[in-house]
């Protein structure tokens, strides 16, 4: 074991660095205060978005409130962005979030694997095709959302450079981004980190930094290997 | 007559220590008050307070067959009356005007949270009261005809009627169309709302849309019934609707339908002198959007649904949303049915 990160005694790894771990977090709490703050307004007239309204501080405060943690996007998506270039020009980490031809076999052998035409599903690296499909709609989602979002927060300076159509046009855009954000959150997230089979009832490792060698092995056997200076398939799949 | 006055006076006289309490009739009211036009009592303020009841009037008032003097005028059932200390004619009519409410109970509850009854508490001796509108003895149905009842209200708003009478609505009415809306159809009757408070203009979507989103009444005149449902459904509706229940001046920020469209000089919006005239939009955005410039007003689409003519890049927008939600989500959901059953299978 050549690897820091492995802590072999406990049989566990070091997945997220506490910096990533924070991320995390904020972006979390960022993500909940945007859609109890959004959400309301796009369905106002329902009793659920009033009561929600009414208890945040009316519209007026409930619109302050979504701005705030509006900016607060806006930070961590700078901050997460700066930390990306840095690790895409250090060639000692690389970015493991990038979208590679393996990720789109992957998915089709995973396909085929559900429906019983493989005998394993596809032996993933650090992060498997499902999570990057995630990260990269999250961070589409994010500059949509962003643009749009101030737009809507500065429309008169808006239209003083662009057509005055843009304004509604990123309404529309916003609404609907942020609906299919939730919605795509609370089905696939959820499913993936808590309803998983391999994970119920919870994946603690963003929170906790650690992973088990044996959740390591079965999840992510490319990057085991590569951190335990094998090569891949030595130890075949997790299974 | 005079003979006649005297005999009925007799036997009400004759009466009066036995039936004190039973009103005098009202012939023998008008026995002295139905004779003489010219009769009147000097006032200290040098007012002459006229006494004489035409009784023509009153017989065909709404009242005519079913009051006696005696029933408003309750203190004149003695003669010789009572004399009171009135300084001038407003006295009498404040002093006067708390009989209605003996019958009208429920109209005159509805007063005390009227803008009038508010003035009038805070001394305001010239904020009205019922007879200011429906007249004393000569009351007739309020709403008959419909004009009637912005003219009454000119009596001293005077101003802001000349505007509404040269608005789309009040030219209408003056030519006698009973379609339009006349002072009390938006500003209540009894319980006149404050309007400078704003929570009157919060409310424009319900009073403007009882008329415009009717299509019967709406089809008359080629108007479309949509123009409340779209502006609901846009970010002014929303948080007018949602800051409704707030009272204030601070409190607003979202424009209601007559803060776009005018309050009492609103036009057609291909009239010149429109507020929502394409022409004059800027300035009107700009009453709110500090710094609206030439292409701002596109930002609201006139009360239009997006479509490919109208707005293609709003449509466009919508239709990729409309497509990509329900794909994105159907994916993954068959993705965890494939994955779930995947599980159970190899179980």
């Amino acid at each position: 074991m050549s690897d820091e990160a492995v802590n072999s005694e406990a049989g566990f790894l070091l997945r997220f660095s506490p910096a990533q771990r924070v991320e995390h977090f904020v972006t979390m709490v960022d993500f909940v205060g945007l859609v109890l703050t959004g959400l309301p307004q796009k369905f106002y007239t329902a009793r659920w978005a009033q009561w929600l309204i009414g208890n945040l501080g009316g519209i007026d405060g409930v619109r302050w409130i979504h701005r705030f943690f509006g900016i607060l996007l806006i930070v961590a998506v700078l901050w997460h962005a700066v930390g990306a270039m840095r690790a895409i020009l250090s060639r000692k980490v690389g970015f493991s979030m990038a979208v590679n031809k393996r990720d789109f076999t992957d998915a089709v052998t995973t396909l085929r694997y559900y429906l019983g035409l493989e005998d394993h599903p596809a032996a993933f690296d650090r992060y498997d095709y499902k999570q990057k499909w995630e990260y990269w709609s999250l961070m589409i989602g994010n500059v949509i959302m962003i643009l749009s979002g101030l737009t809507l927060m500065y429309p008169a300076v808006v239209a003083r450079f662009g057509p005055g159509e843009i304004i509604p046009a990123a309404k529309v855009a916003h609404s609907n981004e942020g609906l299919m954000a939730f919605l795509v959150i609370t089905i696939w997230h959820i499913f993936n980190a808590h309803l998983h089979p391999d994970v119920f009832p919870f994946d603690a490792s963003i929170f906790t930094g650690s992973i088990s060698r044996e959740r390591m092995a079965h999840e992510h056997p490319l990057e085991l290997a590569r951190l335990e200076g094998r090569e891949p398939g030595d130890h075949g799949h997790g299974h | 007559m005079p003979m006649r006055f005297i005999l009925v006076l007799a036997v009400v006289l004759l009466a009066a220590p036995v039936r004190a309490e039973i009103p005098a009739e009202q012939d023998s009211c008008l026995g002295c008050h139905g004779s003489d036009p010219s009769m009147t009592m000097d006032l200290p303020s040098g007012e002459k307070l006229p006494l004489h009841v035409d009784q023509a009037a009153f017989g065909k008032s709404v009242h005519g067959d079913i009051l006696r003097c005696t029933d408003c005028h309750t203190d004149k059932a003695d003669y010789p009356h009572e004399s009171k200390p009135f300084k001038n004619r407003r006295d009498v009519t404040v002093a006067y005007y708390e009989q209605c409410k003996k019958c009208h109970f429920s109209n005159y509850t509805k007063t005390l949270d009227g803008v009038h009854f508010q003035v009038a508490e805070k001394g305001n001796r010239q904020a009205a009261l019922c007879v200011d509108c429906h007249g004393s003895h000569a009351i007739g149905r309020p709403a008959e005809p419909r004009t009637r009842v912005s003219e009454t209200c000119s009596n001293c708003h005077k101003k802001v009627f000349d505007v509404y009478k040269s608005s789309v609505h009040g030219k209408a009415v003056t030519q006698g169309n009973p379609d339009v809306p006349v002072c009390t159809d938006c500003h209540r009757a009894h319980d006149v709302a404050d309007p400078r408070a704003g929570a009157l203009s919060l409310r424009t979507a319900e009073i403007c849309g009882r008329c415009h989103t009717d299509p019967k009444l709406m089809k008359r005149y080629g108007l479309s019934t949509n123009v409340v449902a779209s502006y609901l459904a846009d970010f002014h509706g929303m948080a007018a609707s949602l800051q409704k229940g707030k009272k204030g001046k601070g409190d607003r920020l979202a424009a209601g339908c007559t803060d776009c469209h005018g309050v009492h000089d609103i036009q057609r919006p291909d009239d010149p002198k429109s507020s929502v005239m394409q022409a004059n939009l800027v300035k009107t955005c700009g009453k709110c959007h500090a710094g609206a410039t030439a292409d701002f007003p596109k930002a609201w689409m006139s009360h239009y649904e997006p479509s490919l003519k109208k707005s293609p890049l709003v449509w466009s927008v919508q239709i990729f949303y409309y497509v990509l939600i329900p794909f994105i989500l159907l994916s993954l959901v068959i993705q965890i049915a494939l994955h779930l059953w995947r599980v159970v299978v190899n179980r």
